[in-house]
């Protein structure tokens, strides 16, 4: 073997063309080879089998329980016009859009002043944000039933009593607005990890500038910063938006059964009613509206990249 | 500092500090009530005991949950590596012909919703017939685990020297040798900081497990939600407690080993 070869690939790219071909396709071959296994395991598991379930959701359950012919479209129609289901849609996609939105605004003064904040505060900010999403959502989850909960012994009802804000305890828990806390809690660090990362890139001496030639500092926001980390904002909104509506145990748990969402459906219609083909329907339902958000916001970013 | 740019800065503050107590408030509750002496969880919490404790530690639900957990954690992560580590290698060391859209696959179940990941899953092994219930467990995590592993040690090689690499090679040493010597030592960090994040999301998944668990193989999260949905003494925000002094260490730990913000990847 020469030398040449063998420091393949990292010196080769100076080598001239002739030389470089046999070596590259060994190299190919070499990291394909590396990528077999988990590509394999991928289109195995992951591929095949989620191909497969929304195969079900076109296919037909016989009586007896088994899925086969004839392709239908019936299971989408019984969805989209039985308004039960679109009731859980809509409040899906209005829980995910409001959760979002709330950790934007939320999100950006914590990431600003994690940007800017000294090395001990930062770091101490992100231990902060980030520790909740080791913590399983479950958990959490848990955590804020005990602070919603309807009673007088609820954190939130308690304090409000103290306070002689309130003289009869609220009703939080199992609402739209018990999900969307829970849910803002569970996501927020998605939305504020890249605002900070977008933000950190812009260069301060633009919003110097901008200070200097006499803007009060929300129109510096405005007008400089808003504009510059609006590629963090993408990212983040689709993160929280796809993680909430993807939702199943904040729903279940903060929810009940006044503010469901598709997982709980999904959830129903295979444990408790059986009817795989129109439980892979609403899954298929949930899985485009998630990829929907993602390629609008992915075409979004290569728009701006290009301009 | 002009006037309103005080009112400004005070406002971001006061934003983010109310934002850190809305993080921090229900870890503190659930903390707060386990040590409650009373029979049923209520707020405030009354008097202390470490009562709830002993009963947990000695619930044999929770030891087997607690241990079922550990072992599924650990074994995903293995699982993660074996084939997360060498995928990654290849995707920034080698000129695969496609490399990106391969990327895009490895990466793909983080933006698919895990819980239809699982849902699928459960179909698959039906159709298939496979009925051992742990197996089918460690195949899932392995696949909501592995994009993890993907994405750090990516990070990680991206940082990592190549002319190390090259002088190393030139010198005679062989592939493996110069990866073993040369760019483990300097991806060791990220890895280990990968392992340690696999091993939480692993340990801590709901939406994968509901669908493939049983009453033998039973994680820790369905049991905890069994319990939160049906006990209503202190003893589950005992158990919660546990598990959020387990995830301070690891993040902690994080910390230490490459920062948390590296570690997560963004």
């Amino acid at each position: 073997m020469t030398v040449t070869a063998r420091i393949f690939p990292f010196a080769s790219l100076a080598l001239p063309i002739r030389s470089r071909v046999p070596s590259l396709s060994r190299a190919q071959l070499a990291g394909l080879l590396l990528l077999l296994p988990a590509t394999g395991f991928l289109l195995a598991f992951f591929v095949v089998s989620a191909l497969t379930l929304f195969a079900y959701s076109v296919l037909t359950q016989r009586a007896d329980g088994v899925v086969a012919l004839p392709l239908t479209l019936s299971h989408f129609q019984h969805f989209f016009s039985t308004s039960l289901y679109t009731h859980v849609l809509f409040s899906t996609l209005r829980m995910a859009a409001v959760t979002a939105a709330l950790a934007a605004l939320l999100g950006y003064p914590v990431a600003m002043v994690m940007v800017r904040g000294n090395a001990m505060v930062v770091r101490i900010m992100t231990i902060i944000v980030i520790a909740p999403l080791i913590v399983s959502v479950v958990v959490r989850t848990y955590g804020w039933q005990l602070l919603l909960a309807n009673t007088r012994t609820g954190v939130v009802n308690w304090i409000l009593l103290s306070l002689g804000i309130i003289h009869q305890p609220i009703r939080i828990l199992y609402t739209e607005t018990a999900v969307i806390i829970g849910s803002l809690h569970v996501f927020f660090p998605m939305m504020v990890l890249p605002l900070a990362s977008a933000l950190a890139k812009i260069n301060p001496q633009l919003e110097d500038a901008a200070r200097t030639l006499g803007a009060p500092s929300w129109r510096v926001f405005w007008r400089v910063s808003l504009p510059l980390s609006l590629p963090g904002l993408a990212v983040g909104f689709t993160l929280v938006f796809s993680l909430t509506a993807s939702s199943y145990v904040t729903p279940a748990i903060l929810g009940g059964t006044s503010a469901q969402m598709l997982g709980n459906l999904i959830e129903q219609q295979i444990a408790a009613v059986y009817d795989w083909p129109f439980g892979a329907t609403v899954a298929f339902v949930l899985v485009a509206t998630v990829l929907a958000i993602n390629m609008a916001s992915t075409w979004f970013l290569e728009r701006r990249n290009r301009a | 500092m002009n006037g309103r740019s005080v009112v400004g800065s005070a406002m971001l503050y006061t934003v983010t500090v109310a934002m850190l107590l809305f993080i921090a408030a229900p870890l503190l509750v659930t903390m707060s009530l386990s040590v409650s002496d009373t029979q049923f969880v209520s707020f405030p919490p009354k008097g202390f005991t470490l009562a709830w404790y002993g009963k947990v530690l000695h619930d044999p639900d929770v030891r087997s949950a607690l241990s079922f957990s550990l072992w599924l954690a650990a074994s995903a992560t293995a699982g993660a590596f074996l084939l997360g580590l060498p995928a990654a290698f290849a995707l920034v060391r080698f000129p695969v012909p496609g490399g990106a859209a391969i990327r895009s696959l490895l990466l793909s179940p983080l933006i698919f919703p895990v819980l239809v990941t699982g849902l699928a899953l459960l179909q698959l092994f039906s159709i298939l017939g496979w009925g051992s219930v742990p197996v089918n467990l460690l195949i899932a995590h392995i696949l909501v685990t592995s994009p993890y592993v993907v994405r750090t040690v990516t990070a990680s090689l991206l940082l990592a020297d190549v002319t190390l690499e090259e002088a190393a090679r030139t010198l005679g040493a062989s592939r493996w040798r110069t990866f073993r010597r040369v760019t483990l030592p300097q991806i060791a960090p990220g890895v280990a900081a990968g392992g340690l994040f696999a091993f939480m999301v692993s340990f801590d998944n709901y939406p994968v497990s509901m669908w493939l668990a049983d009453a033998q193989n039973d994680p820790m999260p369905m049991l905890i939600y069994r319990k939160a949905t049906s006990v209503f003494d202190p003893s589950v925000a005992t158990i919660s407690t546990l598990l959020i002094g387990l995830a301070i260490v690891v993040v902690l730990l994080l910390d230490r080993l490459v920062g948390l913000r590296r570690a997560m990847g963004m």
